[in-house]
C-alpha cells in the first residue's frame, strides 16, 4: 500500500512535469529541453525570495508558477522563435531548437548552482510542515495529496481544452501541419506563448511541490527528470493527454518497483529501458497515431 | 617554442580525443542520422581499454583496437535496432543509450570500479602515436568529403527517398554511420583513459553528450574541419574563460545558443559562406558572373535534390 501511495505521488510529479513538455512538443513541435531547468529556476526563484522574506507555501507556489511561464516563455522569444525564424526546413529547425534549449538551459542552472554552491536547496524557509495521516499503517502527507490533486487537475484540464474547445482544436491543428493552419488563421506565435507559458508554469508548480516533498533538490536534478518526462511521452503518444497520465504513472510504478525489488542504483536504468522498448515496439506510443508522411 | 608545447601538453591530449569524440557525433550527423551513440561508445571504449591495460597489461595498439571494436560491435547491434527512427526519436534513443551506459558503469563492480573508477592506466601510448592515429582517422573522414563519395553521403543525409530511388543502399550507410560513429567513439574513449590513465563516472554522461554535440554544433557539421575547430575552441575555452570565473558555464550557454540561432552551418560553413560572397563582390565582373553562375547550378542541383 505504502508503494502505492509512493507511485502516486511521484507519478504526478511526472506528470506535472511532463504535461507541459508533450503539449509543446504535440501541438507547435518544440522539444524543450530547457524544460527541466525551468523546473530547478522556478524552485530556485522561490529559495532566494524566502531569504529576504519569509512567505507561505501557497504564495510560492502562485511565484513559481508566475516564474515558470515568464522563463518559458524568454526562452520560445529570444531562443526558439528567432531559430524558427531563420531555419530552412522544419528538420533543420528540430535539431537547432534542441541545441538552442540545451545551451538556454545552462545559463539558469549556472546561476542556481553558483549561488548555491552546488548544494541542495530547499525551501525550509518559508516554516512549513506537511501534515502526515496515517490509515491503517499507510502514511500519507499533505503534499503528495496535493501533488496528485493539482496533477489530476491540470491532466484533465489539458485534456478537455485540447479536445473540446476551439483554440484546443487549432492548437491540435497546429500540431498536425503549421503551414495549413496558418492559413486557416491561425496565429501561431500567439498559440507558441500561451502554450510555452502553460508548461512553464506547470513545470515551476512540480519544482516547488518536489522540493517541499523531498525537502531539498539540487540544480543539476533538471537533466535527469527531462529525460524521465521525455521516456512518459513517448510511452504515452506524443499529443496524447491520457497517453502522458499512463506513460507517468507506468513509469513511476516501475521505478517504485525496481527500487523495492533490487539493491544498487539501477533505478535511473528504468526509464532509458522503456524508451527503448516502446521506440522498437510501438514507436507512436500507446495511444499515439502513426503519422502518415508523403514522400 | 616546445616550453609552449610542454606546458600545454595536457590541453593538447584533450583536444585531440575531443576532436575524435566530435567525429564520433559528426559523421552520422552527415549522413542524416541524429544519433548521439558515439559518448555510449566512448564509454564503453574508455572502461573496457582501462580493463585491457590493467588485468591483461596489454600495450597502446592492441588496446585501441580491441576496444574500438568492442564499442563498434555494441554501436553496430544498437544501430541494426534503431536505424529506422528518425530526428528527436533517434536522438533521445541514443541519449537512453548513453545513460544506460553510465548506470551499467556504475553499478559494474569491479570491472568498472563503480563510482570511484579506475586508475593507474599506464602505456607505452606516446604523444607521436597519439597524433598519428588522430590524423588517420581525420584522413579517412577526409576521403569521405570529397568526390563521388562525398555526393552520395550528401543525398543519403538530404533526400533518402532520392537516394534509394538512384540505387543507394541507404540501410547500409545508415549502419555503417553506426558502426563508424562506434569505432570512432570506442577509439576517443580508449585514448582519453590512456592520456589521463584514469577514467570516471565522468567519462560517459549527460554532459558529455552536450559537450559533443556542441562542439559538432558550433564548429561545424558538415566537415572534419569543424570538428577541429569546435574541439579546440571548447578545449581552450575554459582557459580563455579563467577570468569569469565560476560564471564559465553562463558563458559556454549563451555561446551555445547564440550559435544555434545565428551559425546554422558553425563557424567553418560561415567562413566558406563568407569567402564565397568576398569571392562575390570583390572580384572583377567575369570572374562574378562565373562564381554565380556556379551558384546557380549548385541551387539548381539543391532543388533538384529537395523535390
Amino acid at each position: 500500500m505504502q508503494e502505492l501511495v509512493a507511485t502516486a505521488s511521484l507519478g504526478s510529479v511526472y506528470l506535472l512535469f511532463a504535461l507541459g513538455l508533450s503539449a509543446a512538443w504535440g501541438t507547435i513541435g518544440i522539444l524543450n529541453f530547457a524544460h527541466g531547468a525551468i523546473f530547478v529556476s522556478a524552485s530556485y526563484a522561490c529559495y532566494e525570495l524566502l531569504a529576504i522574506q519569509q512567505l507561505p507555501v501557497q504564495v510560492l507556489a502562485v511565484i513559481a508558477v508566475a516564474v515558470g511561464a515568464l522563463l518559458s516563455v524568454v526562452m520560445q522569444v529570444l531562443v526558439f522563435d528567432q531559430i524558427r525564424k531563420r531555419a530552412k526546413s522544419e528538420r533543420a529547425a528540430e535539431t537547432r531548437i534542441l541545441i538552442g534549449g540545451i545551451g538556454a538551459a545552462m545559463i539558469p542552472v549556472a546561476i542556481a548552482s553558483h549561488r548555491t554552491k552546488n548544494l541542495a536547496f530547499g525551501l525550509q524557509g518559508s516554516g512549513f510542515q506537511a501534515s502526515v495521516w496515517e490509515f491503517g499503517g499507510v502514511r500519507i502527507t499533505s503534499i503528495q495529496v496535493v501533488t496528485v490533486l493539482c496533477a489530476l487537475g491540470a491532466a484533465t484540464t489539458l485534456g478537455w481544452y485540447l479536445k473540446r474547445t476551439r483554440a484546443g482544436l487549432a492548437l491540435r491543428s497546429l500540431g498536425v501541419d503549421d503551414q495549413v493552419a496558418a492559413l486557416m488563421g491561425i496565429d501561431r506565435r500567439r498559440y507558441a506563448w500561451a502554450t510555452m507559458a502553460f508548461a512553464g508554469g506547470l513545470a515551476g508548480l512540480a519544482g516547488v511541490l518536489l522540493t517541499l516533498n523531498l525537502g531539498a533538490i539540487s540544480a543539476e536534478s533538471g537533466d535527469a527528470l527531462l529525460v524521465k518526462a521525455f521516456a512518459c511521452v513517448v510511452l504515452g503518444g506524443v499529443g496524447s493527454t491520457t497517453g502522458v497520465v499512463v506513460g507517468c504513472m507506468t513509469l513511476a510504478a516501475s521505478e517504485t518497483w525496481v527500487l523495492t525489488q533490487t539493491s544498487g542504483m539501477w533505478v535511473e536504468a528504468v526509464s532509458f529501458g522503456i524508451i527503448f522498448v516502446v521506440l522498437l515496439l510501438r514507436p507512436q506510443g500507446i495511444f499515439g497515431r502513426q503519422e502518415v508522411r508523403r514522400v | 617554442m616546445s616550453s609552449v608545447y610542454d606546458s600545454n601538453l595536457v590541453l593538447i591530449q584533450s583536444a585531440l580525443v575531443a576532436v575524435l569524440l566530435a567525429l564520433s557525433i559528426q559523421v552520422p550527423l552527415r549522413l542524416g542520422v541524429f544519433s548521439l551513440a558515439g559518448v555510449g561508445s566512448y564509454g564503453i571504449g574508455a572502461y573496457v581499454s582501462a580493463n585491457l591495460v590493467l588485468r591483461y597489461e596489454l600495450g597502446s595498439i592492441p588496446t585501441m583496437a580491441l576496444s574500438a571494436l568492442a564499442a563498434a560491435a555494441v554501436s553496430f547491434l544498437l544501430g541494426v535496432v534503431i536505424y529506422r527512427l528518425a530526428g528527436l526519436y533517434l536522438a533521445m534513443a541514443t541519449i537512453a543509450f548513453d545513460l544506460t551506459v553510465a548506470v551499467v558503469a556504475l553499478n559494474g563492480g569491479e570491472w568498472t570500479g563503480g563510482p570511484v573508477g579506475l586508475f593507474g592506466v599506464f602505456t607505452d601510448l606516446t604523444m607521436g602515436l597519439l597524433f598519428a592515429v588522430v590524423a588517420l582517422c581525420l584522413v579517412a573522414v577526409h576521403v569521405t568529403e570529397i568526390g563521388r563519395l562525398a555526393r552520395r553521403v550528401t543525398t543519403v543525409r538530404e533526400d533518402p527517398e532520392l537516394a534509394a530511388s538512384v540505387g543507394i543502399n541507404v540501410r547500409a550507410y545508415r549502419l555503417t554511420a553506426f558502426v563508424v560513429s562506434g569505432l570512432v567513439g570506442g577509439l576517443a574513449g580508449c585514448l582519453n583513459t590512456l592520456t589521463r590513465s584514469a577514467v570516471g563516472l565522468q567519462d560517459v554522461s549527460f554532459h558529455l553528450v552536450v559537450l559533443a554535440l556542441t562542439t559538432v554544433i558550433v564548429g561545424g557539421a558538415l566537415s572534419w574541419r569543424g570538428a577541429v575547430i569546435g574541439s579546440v575552441l571548447f578545449t581552450w575555452l575554459p582557459t580563455a574563460l579563467a577570468f569569469v570565473g565560476d560564471w564559465q558555464e553562463l558563458v559556454y550557454g549563451a555561446i551555445v545558443v547564440l550559435a544555434a540561432i545565428f551559425l546554422p552551418t558553425g563557424l567553418y560553413g560561415a567562413w566558406c559562406s563568407a569567402r564565397r560572397q568576398f569571392a562575390v563582390s570583390f572580384v572583377g565582373r567575369r570572374r562574378e558572373a562565373a562564381v554565380r553562375a556556379r551558384l546557380h547550378q549548385g541551387n539548381v542541383d539543391k532543388e533538384v535534390a529537395a523535390s
